[in-house]
């Protein structure tokens, strides 16, 4: 029978342990990429420093997740507050965090911008190919002949183009000598945890890093647990796993 | 932040030969399964006690659990822990 346990769970000291269970559904992405990102942030030390700011969608959820000065923004316009944020406040490190909806979609004009002129400051983009917090339909990353709400017989590249890739076109267009793009998967929490410090790192050396984490959501996809992570395998195919630009993020 | 937070939740005593015990908290289990998708070992099965949505929660076959750790690190809640001894 279930008893009250002496031993606490292992929480990462960045994330916000009086709120309890997470506001995600069963088997959300968020919860493991927002682990890793407090895990990331424990094991730098800079906590104190850090601002997060959270977009409108699935991602909203984290705005007490993590145990760090937080702010919520519009949708898409993430990325302008939080530069804002660090070049009022030099000392600052943000990490804007965002959707595939918020990052690719009505907020591109400012993840272009801000690749361009490679703004001091991090952005998460959490790729998980729908719009999650309206029930799943088809979102810009959606893979050719996905299933969803708005797409009830697959995805037809013909009539709704090819799904935008995040971390190429970022890394067409952003400085190559400051600036950390790299795509990762909630597969793999390790490698997606050390994709995150070595983000960071690039931004405490003043540099522009950014990091596609390929998720899931079992809800809207409608599978199970097995299945979920067969189609997260086949994401992986589809969209490359790999560093695209390195920036300075040797420490 | 000054008071202990109280997890209720079951332990499983002496997994991977008696080096460690595997611990579940229900307050945070959601029954997602993505821990039991992930064992190497594959030998986690669905629990008679419930977790927070009152969906099954987890528990390992003691014997062949070899702690290894990868159902707490890919949990979305921190729902397991496994404390080496």
């Amino acid at each position: 029978m279930a008893e009250v346990l002496t031993l606490p769970p292992n929480l990462p000291k960045s994330q916000n342990a009086e709120v309890g269970a997470s506001k995600f559904c069963p088997g959300c992405g968020h919860g493991i990429t927002l682990k890793a990102l407090a895990n990331a942030v424990d094991e730098l030390d800079i906590k104190q420093k850090t601002v997060f700011g959270c977009d409108i969608g699935c991602s909203l959820l984290s705005w007490n997740y993590l145990d760090l000065d937080t702010v919520q923004t519009h949708h898409g316009r993430t990325t302008p507050v939080i530069y804002g944020v660090t070049r009022a406040n030099p000392e600052a490190i943000g990490i804007a965090y965002m959707g595939d909806g918020g990052g690719l979609a009505i907020g591109s004009q400012h993840l272009v911008n801000a690749a361009v002129r490679s703004e001091r400051m991090m952005i998460v983009l959490v790729n998980n190919t729908n719009y999650g917090m309206t029930g799943g339909q088809m979102s810009p990353t959606t893979m050719p002949g996905q299933k969803t709400e708005t797409t009830p017989y697959g995805r037809d590249c013909e009539v709704t183009g090819r799904p935008a890739k995040g971390a190429e076109m970022v890394a067409a267009i952003a400085n190559p000598e400051k600036s950390f793009v790299a795509r990762s998967s909630v597969s793999n929490v390790r490698k997606l945890q050390s994709t995150f410090k070595k983000g960071l790192i690039n931004v405490q050396n003043g540099g522009f890093s950014f990091i596609e984490v390929l998720s899931i959501c079992p809800l809207n996809w409608r599978t199970n647990n097995v299945d979920t992570l067969e189609r997260l395998k086949t994401m992986e195919e589809f969209f490359e796993v790999k560093e695209f630009l390195q920036g300075k993020s040797e420490q | 932040m000054t008071e202990t937070l109280e997890y209720k939740g079951y332990k499983v005593e002496n997994v991977a030969g008696g080096k460690a015990d595997f611990y579940v908290y229900t307050d945070l289990c959601k029954g997602c399964g993505l821990c039991i998708a992930k064992c190497p070992k594959q030998c986690l099965k669905w629990s008679k006690e419930v977790g927070l949505f009152q969906t099954p929660a987890v528990e390992p076959d003691a014997a062949a659990c070899i702690g290894c750790g990868a159902c707490a690190m890919t949990c979305p809640d921190s729902a397991i822990r496994i404390e080496r001894k």
